[in-house]
């Protein structure tokens, strides 16, 4: 047994009073409670002796609420990763399901709130590159790039910002140029995602990214080692001191102070020109059979991905750590065996395949570096320099605490008094002012920076209709695979608004959302996932909305069999002034039979007859006509879950029987808003009468954000197959596509906006405060 | 030749990211092409059965990406690279008459080896031309729509009639074509003379039109041009984006059997089954 190196420092834990205890975690940035410190005392007094700094650093990042979701785990099992299908291959840094018979495709989204508040282009472009490799590293190619965004609103006055908090105009040119040069530059299409304005993210900006994958069955990795002579060889970038805490910086709540001090180092730094061919090198190992394994590293570098990788298969490992390659001189240990330097991934090797290993990666100019080896002790030890500087048993370093925290929700502590404002006494300036708010407002400014169309398999695009006039779609398409015309439908859905007025409908309406948005092009829903973005879980009330939003996500999508096989939780999403509403972003991904059957959300042939599938009803809380106009209301979007289910399935099929010229879901602005999206995108006008959606105000038929709704403009003379094929869902006609205005009708009311007028107050808003011509 | 027999040498180096999309056009046209890495080329790091020979190809393709970050300047270490190392070679593949293509980061890189716009020889010693920040001064993803201008002497756009209009998406933040100021007008009435303009971005009318319908400013919209003998050919817009129907930005509303890019892909290859 090799000695404990001389050079390194032993922190006194054994003797250690309940102060000391907590001085060591704050003094080290460990950010661990008393108990859990308590917890790690008990650990070194069976040992017979204190914990080395290298230890307590790699305690504190493996029972990060990032690393291990101790305050959600709970609530996780009992919603969401009990849905279970055949479908779902494997559950690792990313879920993988079903896609052929000899293909599966791999999904996740991942959050980088607190960097890209701080950083916004370094923190947003490390973001994609993690999401990138999270996929990467179940031996799948990345395909599709999702990127939901949430923002303070772009207007608000530069002299009432709080102190240390960025202008969200900084921060929205920020991260989308991150997003940009990061995700353009290694090559994988950006081709969905949402761009979000609300006060509540003032102090934190929400920035999710989600990736889709496809992967040869046979080339699916595990995250693990898989044999007792594995090598585990480092490849990508070189290690440095960017990234140190980036974990623990995570699972806190930012303060003023705290920016200040950790900017220097807890932001990564993003490389994509070796994230480039590092993609491709490993998915040519893995292709060729040389790997045992693959995982990436994120969150806690090499302290997470080393005793991760060797728990997963049942062994441990050793680590040299001074073989590691570093990017400057005179970094601790600790730094090393913790820092979060990008590009970076962990490859299990057998013993045999090393040498073709690392000439593959020589050849494509990508450093490869063997660091360590398996044992068969369940233990990870490091040594620097032939010294022992660390060693753990990994049933306990891995096994981070899981806690039932306190929760409370009191449905009636939201519940305001109903105010609902007055009819519009314009209808028109109405409908021209809530196109024109920044929630709906055209994204042309964010879509056409991102490459969504690298690889040439972006079938249906973000933007969708007549060259020249396109407008915003639900879904997008890929094909991933030559031989075959099946697709991926990908989208992504989110409501703050529904969520901070009644979490569970929230919840619910996301999936819903995201559901109705694939089947909108031709796809049916396969599976889910999703980052779940709330405030500090510590706090019961916080923790209330959490749960809320959990079961409502877990109600519709275990009602619909739809599996989540891989998400995120990021909690801490406050500041001392605020915290974000309850931001659950949920991305859905469908299957496509065909591709060639998928429509788009335009518009397209004169006297087409225009159909509502679903009912609208006086469901205006969280609206975004309230939002622009004032106003509150209770009462969120419900899902009926049976009516959703037989909604989805009567919509796909109408579809890809070929009845639909155009399809558009109802969401942000109503009916009102979708049909305009509509024309916009065909640059041809539509007459809609709405005056048979039922007894209610003519501001809730034209507004309502009721969920389970969809605009269907259907072929002249496939009418009657339509019908047939929608029989047992609600379905109205509502007009037809003709002229070049929108009019929509009720009983007494006759709204008429000229297309040119439409598309002015559509397309300038995101330009105005950002600059350029649309 | 037979078209199955045309090896076509897709260049990669770190950055390059169209190389599947690229490789996956000639493919479907019936070739056989193969992403070969600068090294193959240069013998790094490589054993004898990875190492390639440039000669041993009829069809050289640098496809789009961002070669080494961009980071100088778009396609300047790539050039630099292939300038420094196998020059010759590259010169004498032109001059047997065998095709280069260069499509976004490789039309910058043609241009920065002096290889486009190639008036007087197979590879200035300087670039006569530059591919400059778009107007905009922000990379632009849209679709775009080209007139084919070649009078014929352009060997990539052979299977397109003259004045035909061809949707192709562009995809970058450098593309703007500028001449030297000094000599803007007599360059480009040289380009004119040659018969060496080949793509001017239009609008749905079939005009010269400004942002956004020409992406990036460019001089006298163009979007593509080949050297003087009409085998060396660059374009900004991705044409093995639009190959297929299903890839086109309205196809939903008017399904074509075939995208319009294909006819660049189809064009170089009938011209080397032909002459070699």
């Amino acid at each position: 047994m090799e000695e404990f190196s001389s050079e390194i420092r032993f922190v006194s834990l054994l003797d250690a009073s309940d102060a000391d205890l907590m001085r060591v975690s704050d003094e080290s940035g460990l950010a661990l409670d008393i108990a859990e410190m308590k917890r790690v005392q008990e650990y070194y007094r069976r040992e017979g002796r204190d914990p080395t700094d290298v230890e307590l650093q790699s305690i504190g990042q493996a029972w990060s609420e990032h690393c291990c979701y101790k305050s959600s785990k709970v609530f996780l099992k009992e919603y969401l990763t009990s849905i279970d299908t055949p479908s779902v291959i494997l559950r690792g840094d990313a879920g993988v399901v079903d896609f052929d018979e000899d293909h599966a495709y791999a999904l996740r989204i991942e959050s980088h709130n607190h960097p890209s508040a701080v950083e916004p282009y370094g923190g947003a472009a490390t973001g994609i590159g993690g999401i990138i490799r999270d996929v990467l590293c179940m031996g799948a190619q990345p395909v599709a790039l999702i990127d939901p965004l949430h923002f303070g609103p772009l207007d608000f006055p530069h002299d009432k910002l709080p102190k240390g908090v960025r202008h969200p105009r900084y921060l929205f040119e920020g991260v989308v140029a991150g997003i940009r040069d990061y995700g353009n530059r290694i090559g994988i299409p950006t081709v969905s995602g949402s761009v979000y304005f609300h006060e509540g993210y003032l102090g934190n900006c929400i920035i999710n990214v989600g990736c889709v994958g496809i992967a040869k069955k046979k080339n699916i990795l595990k995250n693990a080692v898989k044999t007792d002579s594995d090598v585990f060889i480092l490849v990508g970038g070189r290690t440095g001191r960017d990234g140190i805490h980036g974990v623990t910086y995570a699972s806190v709540e930012l303060t003023e102070d705290m920016e200040e001090e950790w900017m220097g180092g807890a932001v990564q730094l993003g490389d994509p020109i070796t994230k480039e061919p590092l993609i491709h090198t490993c998915l040519e190992a893995a292709e060729r059979g040389f790997l045992s394994g693959m995982k990436d590293l994120g969150g806690g570098g090499l302290s997470c991905v080393v005793g991760e990788m060797a728990l997963a298969g049942s062994f441990g490992a050793e680590v040299n750590l001074e073989k590691v390659p570093l990017k400057e001189e005179g970094l601790h240990p600790w730094e090393v065996w913790i820092s979060e330097s990008q590009e970076r991934m962990m490859l299990a090797v057998p013993p045999e395949k090393v040498d073709e290993v690392l000439h593959l990666f020589k050849l494509y100019d990508v450093l490869a570096t063997p660091i360590g080896h398996v044992i068969r002790d369940k233990i990870v030890r490091v040594l620097y320099e032939g010294k022992k500087i660390l060693e753990l048993d990994l049933d306990f370093y891995t096994a981070g605490p899981e806690y039932c925290r306190e929760y409370l929700y009191d449905a009636q502590s939201l519940g305001k008094p109903e105010a609902i404002p007055e009819e519009p006494e314009d209808y028109n300036q109405t409908i021209l002012k809530l196109i024109s708010s920044p929630n709906i407002a055209s994204k042309a400014w964010v879509i056409h920076q991102y490459d969504h169309e690298v690889r040439g398999a972006t079938v249906v695009k973000p933007l969708q209709g007549k060259m020249g006039y396109a407008c915003h779609g639900d879904a997008a398409v890929i094909k991933p695979l030559e031989h075959t015309f099946r697709g991926l439908a990908i989208a992504t859905a989110t409501n703050p608004t529904f969520s901070e007025i009644d979490p569970f409908r929230g919840g619910m309406s996301a999936v819903d959302e995201a559901c109705r948005n694939i089947v909108a092009v031709g796809g049916f829903p396969d599976s889910l996932t999703n980052c779940l973005n709330f405030g500090n879980p510590e706090k019961p009330d916080r923790l209330g909305l959490f749960r809320e939003t959990v079961r409502g996500i877990g109600h519709v999508a275990a009602h619909l069999g739809l599996p989540l096989p891989s998400g995120n939780v990021s909690f801490y999403n406050e500041t001392e002034h605020s915290h974000v509403p309850p931001t659950p972003v949920v991305l859905g991904v469908g299957k496509v039979p065909d591709v060639r059957r998928c429509v788009t959300s335009d518009l397209k042939e004169q006297d087409n007859p225009i159909f509502l599938i679903g009912e609208t009803k006086n469901e205006m809380g969280g609206s975004e006509y309230l939002r622009v106009f004032g106003g509150h209301s209770g009462t969120v979007p419900n899902v009926n879950v049976g009516t959703l289910e037989k909604s989805l399935h009567a919509v796909f099929r109408a579809v890809n029987e070929g009845t639909v010229a155009s399809c558009h879901d109802i969401s942000h602005g109503g009916i009102a808003i979708a049909i305009s999206e509509m024309a916009l995108g065909g640059n041809v006008g539509a007459f809609v009468d709405l005056s048979k959606t039922g007894a209610i105000p003519t501001s809730v038929k034209m507004f309502s954000e009721s969920n389970t709704r969809w605009l269907v403009e259907v072929w002249r003379g496939k009418e009657d197959r339509f019908l047939d094929i929608v029989l047992d869902v609600p379905v109205r006609k509502l007009g037809m596509v003709k002229g070049s205005s929108v009019i929509i009708a009720d009983s007494n009311v006759k709204a008429g906006v000229f297309l040119e007028d439409l598309s002015e107050a559509w397309k300038r808003t995101i330009y105005d405060f950002m600059g350029g011509t649309p | 030749m037979k078209v199955e027999d045309v090896k076509v040498c897709i260049l990669i180096i770190e950055g390059t990211n169209c190389e599947e999309e690229t490789s996956q056009a000639f493919r479907r046209s019936g070739a056989c092409p193969e992403i070969v890495h600068l090294k193959q080329l240069l013998g790094q790091d490589t054993s004898p059965e990875e190492t390639r020979k440039l000669g041993d190809y009829e069809i050289l393709v640098i496809p789009g990406g961002f070669s080494s970050g961009d980071y100088v300047r778009a396609g300047a270490i790539l050039a630099a690279r292939v300038k420094s190392r196998m020059e010759d070679e590259l010169v004498q593949f032109i001059e047997e008459g065998k095709p280069v293509l260069g499509i976004c980061n490789g039309f910058q890189i043609l241009v920065e080896l002096g290889v486009l716009p190639g008036i007087e020889s197979p590879m200035s010693r300087y670039p006569t031309a530059s591919l400059g920040w778009n107007d905009s001064g922000r990379f632009e993803c849209r679709p775009t729509l080209l007139e084919n201008w070649s009078k014929g002497k352009c060997i990539f756009t052979s299977k397109l009639e003259r004045s035909q209009i061809i949707q192709a998406p562009t995809a970058h933040a450098e593309g703007k074509f500028m001449l030297p100021k000094h000599r803007e007008k007599e360059l480009l009435d040289t380009l004119k003379d040659n018969d060496q303009i080949v793509f001017r971005y239009v609008d749905t009318e079939g005009q010269i039109a400004g942002y956004p319908w020409n992406p990036n400013g460019s001089l006298f919209g163009i979007a593509g041009i080949c050297n003087s003998e009409g085998n060396v050919f660059g374009m900004m817009p991705h044409p093995e984006r639009t190959y297929l129907g299903i890839q086109q930005a309205d196809w939903t509303r008017n399904v074509p059997d075939n995208g319009d890019g294909k006819a660049v892909f189809e064009s170089v290859l009938d011209y080397v089954t032909k002459k070699f």
